[in-house]
């Protein structure tokens, strides 16, 4: 049987700009997940932060799973992978005072 | 109008347990089982050009489709109606904010569609109240064409059903339909690009008869399937069915948005469905199963 696969996009040329968090993502079917984060021209000119990858058991309530996605100051594409996370997925971080950033984040799930 | 008692002689579909509940025309285009995962349901976004900011500011967020097994904080995983997984949609926690989720197909015989779907709606649970307001519709729609050696004029159609649930935090609780035309918006410089906001708020109508009290249950972690079964003839581009569990309404009085057919886009048949938040709550539209059929050509 081949394995079910499904590519969400969670944000598209969002701006974010101080705290962030993407919308809630169900993907209790998944085994395996990748968010991708595209950072779009124009790029922050000084600002490398980071996104947390967070899970929660109702898609309401959230801790963070460990993982990080280090976004760096120019545009491009950054990733990280997320395993055993239950049912429920999203990013959450902060873009420093004066800074915002572009983005399309991709959650890439497969069984 | 309430059906009556129908014949128990049984149709062909009760060879099969999972579309026994449906009652397909004779075709069977799609048996959407979400259990199966998305089956091609997508997020719908409107026409750009050259740069995402080109979008009507209306499309830039339509929030799209996930799979869903409807876990609860209170009570665990709900499931769907004979498996575990649901197609939902999502809205952001804003008053306006709309998912759709659509299947993008074309048509080969201008007779009869049908779609049936389960599904059933929530707010996000937030609080420990009813908020049986949050939710400010959910609708159903499908986006048409006529063949490109039509016969007769070179339309576009868009048939659109809505339940609306609530407006404002007041309870509305009946089914409309939308024949207004939005305009229709250059997008780009090239010329060849157009879009228009057809799920906007205004132009809706009330379909006669449409009052219809739903099985919303008494908390916000309890959901009760409902069935839903729209026909539309391709022939005429009118509705033939609109039905919601035991009402079936007269179509005689609904009709469907018509214009100037576009280039690119002849015989497409793309159904698709939304939700929209009334509040500042997650409005959610899950279905657990679409059946698509159709009257068979000759």
């Amino acid at each position: 049987m081949t394995r079910l696969s499904h590519t969400a996009v969670v944000e598209r040329n969002a701006r974010w700009s101080g705290a962030f968090a993407t919308e809630p993502y169900e993907a209790a079917w998944a085994s395996e997940a990748i968010f991708f984060v595209r950072t779009l021209d124009p790029a922050p000119v000084s600002a490398q932060t980071s996104a947390r990858v967070q899970i929660s058991p109702d898609g309401m309530h959230w801790c963070d799973d460990g993982t990080v996605v280090p976004l760096p100051a120019e545009a491009g594409l950054a990733f990280c992978r997320v395993r055993h996370f239950g049912g429920w997925l999203r990013l959450v971080g902060e873009v420093g005072a004066g800074e915002a950033r572009r983005v399309i984040v991709y959650l890439v799930l497969k069984e | 109008m309430t059906p009556r008692r129908q014949a128990t002689t049984a149709p062909r579909t009760w060879d099969d347990p999972a579309l026994s509940r449906f009652s397909p025309l004779p075709r069977i285009l799609c048996f959407d089982d979400f259990d199966r995962g998305l089956c091609g349901w997508g997020g719908l976004i409107g026409n750009y050009e050259g740069s995402l900011d080109t979008l009507l500011p209306e499309f830039r967020d339509l929030r799209a489709p996930m799979l869903s097994n409807l876990s609860m904080w209170d009570t665990g995983t709900v499931g769907g109606v004979d498996g575990t997984y649901a197609m939902k949609l999502a809205t952001r926690p804003q008053a306006g904010s709309l998912s759709v989720g659509i299947k993008r197909l074309t048509w080969r015989y201008a007779g009869r569609i049908q779609i049936e779907a389960f599904f059933t709606f929530k707010p996000e649970a937030v609080a420990l109240e009813l908020l049986e307001t949050d939710v400010r519709a959910f609708g159903f729609g499908i986006d048409l064409q006529v063949s490109d050696r039509a016969a007769g004029p070179a339309e576009r159609v868009m048939p659109h059903l809505r339940y609306l649930n609530a407006l404002d935090g007041r309870p509305q609780e009946k089914w409309q339909f939308k024949r207004a035309v939005e305009p229709l918006r250059d997008i780009g410089g090239s010329g060849k690009t157009r879009s228009h906001f057809h799920l906007a708020p205004t132009g809706w109508e009330d379909v006669p008869g449409g009052d219809q009290r739903l099985c919303y249950n008494e908390i916000a972690t309890k959901h009760n399937w409902y069935y839903v079964q729209i026909g539309f003839d391709l022939a005429t581009m009118s509705f033939t069915t609109v039905r919601c569990n035991d009402r079936v309404f007269d179509t005689s009085g609904i009709a469907a948005m018509r214009f100037a057919a576009m280039p690119n886009l002849w015989c497409m048949f793309n159904p698709f469905m939304f939700v929209e938040a009334d509040r500042g709550t997650r409005a959610f539209l899950y279905v657990d199963s679409v059946l698509i059929s159709a009257e068979l050509d000759s």
